[in-house]
């Protein structure tokens, strides 16, 4: 769990972190559209190869990619089975038990994981590359439309913000109950169901009760720090589009007109 | 002349127990204000009390004779900082930077006079060079230190510490009563620290005590700390030095110094007088 890297900012200076957040923003949405059209393998490498481009380009090793994947393990093996068990299309690839693992069901189960893994690199690398405040200016940019059906845009925007710049805290809060509860006795790992869901709910209690804490403490500091929702506040990093912001949308337009188009002719 | 004042106050979290129950003080323009008593005595809900972050349902407090109400409360933050106890808490921006700007906009201070500020206010407290990093990657009293930084970013007149340096190491305590000494040394920056370090206290120019929620004394440091017996009746400690003072006193020596070294030399003339 102290590796759990999705949604951390990582404060260096690189070219992905310059870009406006706006930007990376509308690439995201761009991007996961372009990954979840094709149904082509030729995509997910062109995807792939742009990817690793911008992870050069962000500076942000391999490693916290990788890293990123691990809390989705589980699904993926739940996506497995679950393949496994429903498609019964193409070749018997093998045979576990009485069950026939076909090559339809193994193609899907990859295709859906490699899916899955690439939505989750994009999401971390603006996570990664964006910080919290700015990327709060940036949703409240892109939700500042509906604003004329009276939607409270910046404080979703700034509940967004807290709630990443909250995950390594209570993760970390998470670890020092475990540890605490396992000093009592607690087994995390054995045991039976029954035995697991009380475990888990010696963690889940505390946990929520630390978090509200923690929420009611931090409202406090904000308020004293002269916070109030929906007042007009300026601004330390003010927004500015520029050229390259333009072109990485473009960019991004791209990848995404690649991938429907490859719906046709690929 | 009195900067704030508090008339009979009173809060109840529930209708149950009075948190603050009928205390009446008021903390002089360029004070510094210890707080001191023991845990569930009601010393943080004053201090939420005072800076507004509760509604004063009894009695009533004044800041520079406004009072502290819904309608003049965005008047009175502009001048009041507070400093909580978990330094982990108070962090909204994602670097230091960011951090100690996040009162600045919310002052609507012009964004191109900001960055000048942050760094002023940076380099006031010996932070310029971690400006870039992650709050959470601080050390704890570096971490109380940005907080300060933006408070003081929003020059306060009055800063409130609840508990500022109960969660640090020896170190980042240390670091953390200097900072406050420092702000303290000047008649700018009204003070009021809410704490169990009773040698803080002594550097005090006031100090009230509370129990049970009610005032049970208000007077200088030494004045209070005189009253020693008193102190333990409410189970708080008193200074080492009061306690050489009395163990002396019980010897028919009376020591009249306000620091151990100068209650070495006194009693060093008298056993040469004798």
């Amino acid at each position: 769990m102290n590796n759990l890297v999705f949604g951390k900012y990582i404060p260096i200076d690189s070219f992905m972190h310059r870009l406006d957040p706006r930007a990376k923003l509308i690439g995201l949405f761009l991007m996961i559209a372009a990954v979840f059209v094709p149904k082509s393998w030729w995509v997910f490498l062109v995807i792939g190869l742009m990817l690793a481009l911008a992870l050069l380009m962000a500076k942000i090793g391999i490693k916290m990619i990788v890293q990123s994947f691990k809390p989705m393990v589980m699904m993926m093996i739940f996506l497995m089975v679950i393949n496994a068990l429903t498609v019964k299309t193409g070749d018997v690839l093998f045979t576990v038990g009485p069950v026939q693992v076909y090559s339809d069901a193994v193609f899907n189960t990859l295709f859906v994981i490699v899916r899955l893994l690439l939505m989750i690199s994009i999401t971390t690398l603006l996570t990664a590359t964006t910080n919290p405040l700015d990327l709060t200016l940036g949703i409240e940019w892109i939700l500042k439309p509906l604003e004329v059906i009276h939607f409270p845009t910046h404080e979703v925007a700034m509940m967004v913000s807290i709630a990443l710049r909250f995950i390594p805290t209570i993760i970390e809060e998470t670890i020092r109950i475990m540890n605490a509860q396992k000093s009592r006795g607690v087994d995390f790992e054995n045991g039976r169901l029954a035995e697991k869901i009380s475990a888990i709910l010696s963690l889940i209690v505390p946990l929520f009760s630390v978090a509200f804490e923690r929420a009611y403490e931090l409202a406090d500091a904000m308020e004293a720090r002269g916070y109030v929702p929906g007042a007009k506040r300026s601004r330390y990093h003010v927004l500015k589009f520029r050229f390259v912001d333009y072109l990485f949308i473009l960019i991004c337009v791209g990848a995404l007109s690649f991938s429907i188009l490859s719906r046709f002719y690929l | 002349m009195s900067l704030i004042e508090l008339k009979n106050v009173s809060y109840s979290y529930n209708d149950s127990t009075k948190a603050v129950d009928d205390v009446s003080f008021s903390v002089r323009k360029g004070d510094y204000v210890t707080i001191i008593g023991h845990n569930g005595s009601g010393k943080s809900t004053l201090a939420k009390l005072i800076a507004g972050l509760l509604p004063v349902k009894e009695g009533s407090i004044t800041v520079d004779s406004l009072e502290v109400n819904e309608e003049n409360i965005p008047q009175i933050r502009k001048r009041l900082g507070i400093v909580f106890q978990n330094p982990d808490n108070q962090f909204i921006g994602s670097t230091v930077r960011d951090d100690i700007a996040f009162g600045l906009e919310n002052k609507q201070v012009p964004s191109d006079e900001m960055e000048a500020i942050v760094e002023e206010y940076a380099k006031k407290v010996g932070l310029t060079e971690y400006l870039n990093y992650e709050p959470q990657n601080l050390s704890g009293g570096q971490k109380q230190r940005v907080a300060i930084a933006g408070i003081l970013a929003m020059s306060p007149d009055i800063i409130i510490f609840d508990e500022a340096t109960s969660m640090l190491d020896p170190k980042g305590k240390k670091e953390i009563k200097q900072l406050m000494y420092d702000l303290a040394g000047g008649d700018d920056i009204t003070i009021i620290s809410i704490t169990h370090d009773i040698e803080e206290v002594l550097q005090s120019d006031d100090c009230v005590v509370l129990s049970k929620g009610k005032l049970f004394m208000h007077d200088v440091p030494e004045k209070v700390f005189a009253n020693a017996e008193k102190l333990r009746q409410i189970d708080l400690d008193v200074p080492f030095i009061e306690n050489v003072r009395e163990t002396f006193g019980k010897y028919k020596i009376k020591l009249k110094a306000n620091d151990l070294k100068g209650m070495v030399e006194e009693l060093c003339r008298s056993g040469s007088k004798r």
